[in-house]
């Protein structure tokens, strides 16, 4: 329902969008197209924009508020007709009376409201109802949706003044049907003609991709807008979470613990989530460890678990199915390419099972969406569907991703590509080595490797700048070496690692580079960032390299 | 590790020479250390000990140079020998699996007595 919506001082750096929204009825009556799709990410506070906006209509004058979610509601034709009508007028004679609890009580039938409404003088309405009342009992399917849909239109012409729909997840509608589903395509249009009119502004939020595969159909084009909501900037997305620990009696985390929120890229749902999550695991004085294990639990078992796994379960249908679709999602993840025929065989599933899971995960928007927090979602769903694991190892193994030990220090240089200046580089890592205390040979490989990275640089970057930048973060348990140049991209495939015999044999003296580099490092890994290549190299610390 | 400049000494035991290269043995250490060789050779010494007592690390073109020197005795049916190398510079050849193909001794007495014995 639209009144159970957060409190508005917790529904941050959305004045404008809700500014432009309410300004809508005015838009449409001047003959402007005056309905909007709202898209943006899952969580992204598109439901809540829709309550906020409702609950300020609500008191105010200028225009009823109708809300209807499709998430919830019965998609078989008839229900949806007379729940559609029902809460339509359970909403309008709410918003008269300025009585929330009128629209809240969905269990009362219409009937008993029938006083209030005469009481009101809305004779039409009363009319509405009875016509609504024949098409039921005459048992016609395509009235009753008529009916229900078309009587927001009837209550503005009627009523006055303008009725704002709010239709959320809109997609589902798509599924509306009369017996079986699938047998009712093309329902949605229906709404097309309601949209039209100019007292009845609508705004629809739902997947951008589904949305826009109804939108395209002729009943409908050139009829709406688009408004995407995008993500809380990082201090919003901060300042939300400190107020809902405040709420929750919790202390908030120091400013650097609180960088952990980066990872959920400004999703209001998810930030609430993990502050619900740190409530419910009574984590109070919150380091970023407390936050990790927040997180972990969220994202395997908790609120935000909860919410991926409704949305994913609408796109699964039996056992086999679910774990077709799982390891889909992990192949995305794992960044595996999605071409039905090949993706079959690597899964090992039949092509049509496999592409009629691939088009139904593309109308979700999970394929397309996957930042960081869905992908820990996914990571712990195959664990767990595919290979047995128990709920605890799950959060294990997301905690154990983030709980790397923090950067025990970062030293920067800067070296010029200038004869032996890679033993500037290699002198920074032996005074690094010789802080934690490691022994001098682990130490010289590890000169070494870099001292390669840097050569390579050197000979084969062509960098205009003629400069290396290098980074070096130590922690207890790794040391992590940048090595970062302009110019030409360099790979690690373009220096393939030939055997020592087949290099003397073919007299080819050069090229150990690589080699020596994969054998010091436990990763190496190459990466572009712009016109600059950019070298990690990680060395994992051994007790006993430790002096 | 040692950075120190880089130099190369040498002298003549009999009918060996043995090289002293000191320092990071990069690519232009690499080269005065294969002229220095060369030095020998034309001179016609096909016996070499390198003594890499004094020799700090070896970078992968210092190692190809010495794959160099390798081959270039090699064409006129002579023998070098590596010796006094630290476990670090054993592991890095090890690691390119190129031990193999060397000629390594504890000690240059031992390299010495290796090729006083007759091998070329």
């Amino acid at each position: 329902m639209p009144f159970n919506s957060i409190p508005a001082i917790d529904f941050l750096n959305r004045e404008s969008e809700l500014a432009y929204l309410r300004r809508l009825p005015e838009v449409k009556s001047d003959g402007l197209t005056g309905n909007v799709i709202l898209t943006g990410g899952r969580g992204i506070g598109k439901t809540e924009l829709l309550k906020q906006l409702y609950l300020r209509l609500f008191r105010e004058e200028g225009c009823t508020p109708f809300y209807y979610s499709f998430r919830t509601a019965n998609l078989k034709g008839n229900y949806f007709a007379r729940d559609y009508f029902a809460r339509f007028v359970r909403q309008y004679i709410a918003f008269l009376r300025k009585e929330p609890s009128l629209a809240e009580n969905v269990s009362e039938p219409l009937q008993k409201l029938m006083p209030l409404v005469s009481s009101l003088g809305l004779e039409w309405l009363l009319d509405c109802m009875a016509d609504f009342q024949v098409h039921l009992d005459n048992n016609d399917l395509y009235w009753q949706v008529i009916a229900a849909i078309s009587v927001p239109v009837t209550a503005a012409r009627k009523g006055g003044r303008p009725v704002f729909v709010m239709l959320d997840d809109f997609d589902a509608a798509e599924n509306l049907y009369e017996s079986v589903r699938g047998d009712a395509h093309g329902l949605t249009s229906l709404f097309s003609e309601a949209m039209k009119n100019s007292l009845c502004p609508h705004v629809i939020t739902g997947s951008a991709a589904a949305l826009e595969a109804i939108f395209a159909d002729q009943a409908f084009i050139g009829g709406v807008e688009r408004l995407r909501l995008g993500a809380l900037p990082d201090d919003l997305a901060r300042q939300l979470f400190r107020s809902l620990l405040g709420k929750l009696r919790l202390s908030c985390p120091a400013e650097e613990s609180l960088q952990f929120l980066n990872l959920l890229r400004g999703n209001p749902l998810y930030i609430r989530n993990l502050a619900a999550a740190a409530r419910k695991m009574q984590k109070d004085n919150l380091a970023e460890k407390d936050l990790v294990e927040c997180y972990s639990m969220d994202v395997s078992e908790g609120e935000t678990a909860r919410y991926w796994s409704s949305v994913f379960s609408r796109c699964t249908g039996g056992a086999a199915r679910k774990k077709a679709v799982v390891k889909l999602l992990m192949h995305s993840v794992e960044g595996g390419g999605m071409e039905g025929e090949r993706l079959s065989k690597v899964l090992g599933l039949r092509e049509a099972e496999t592409g009629a899971a691939l088009d139904e995960l593309q109308a979700s928007g999970i394929l397309s969406d996957q930042e960081p927090l869905l992908q820990d979602f996914i990571r712990g769903l195959f664990l767990r569907e595919i290979e047995g694991r128990t709920a605890e190892q799950v959060r294990e193994a997301i905690e154990k991703k983030y709980s790397r030990a923090k950067p025990e220090s970062c030293f920067e240089l800067v070296i010029p590509m200038d004869l032996n200046a890679e033993l500037v580089a290699a002198g920074a890592v032996e005074q690094i080595g010789k802080n934690l205390g490691l022994d001098s040979d682990f130490l010289s490989f590890l000169q070494l490797a870099l001292i390669e990275v840097c050569i390579n640089a050197i000979e084969h970057s062509g960098s205009h700048d003629r400069r290396i930048l290098l980074k070096f973060i130590s922690r207890a348990d790794d040391i992590e070496i940048t090595v970062e140049s302009a110019g030409r991209p360099f790979t690690l495939d373009s220096l393939s690692a030939v055997p020592a015999e087949e290099k003397l044999r073919g007299g080819q003296k050069r090229g150990w580079g690589f080699r020596l580099i994969s054998g010091i490092m436990d990763n190496v890994k190459v990466e572009r960032v712009g016109d600059r290549t950019r070298v990690i190299l990680n060395k994992n610390i051994k007790h006993k390299e430790v002096l | 590790m040692n950075p120190a400049q880089f130099t190369v000494d040498s002298r003549l035991d009999g009918d060996t020479a043995v090289i002293y290269p000191k320092g990071y043995l990069n690519n232009l250490a690499g080269e005065s250390l294969v002229a220095e060789c060369g030095r020998y050779t034309g001179k016609g010494i096909r016996k070499i000990v390198l003594n890499f007592g004094g020799t700090g690390l070896i970078n992968s073109i210092g190692i190809s140079l010495l794959l160099q020197i390798i081959e270039d005795l090699r064409t006129i049916e002579g023998t070098v020998c590596f010796s006094n190398m630290s476990k670090f510079q054993v592991d890095t050849l090890d690691m390119l699996g190129l031990l193999k193909h060397l000629r390594i001794f504890p000690a240059e007495s031992e390299a010495l007595q290796y090729l006083g014995a007759g091998a070329v």
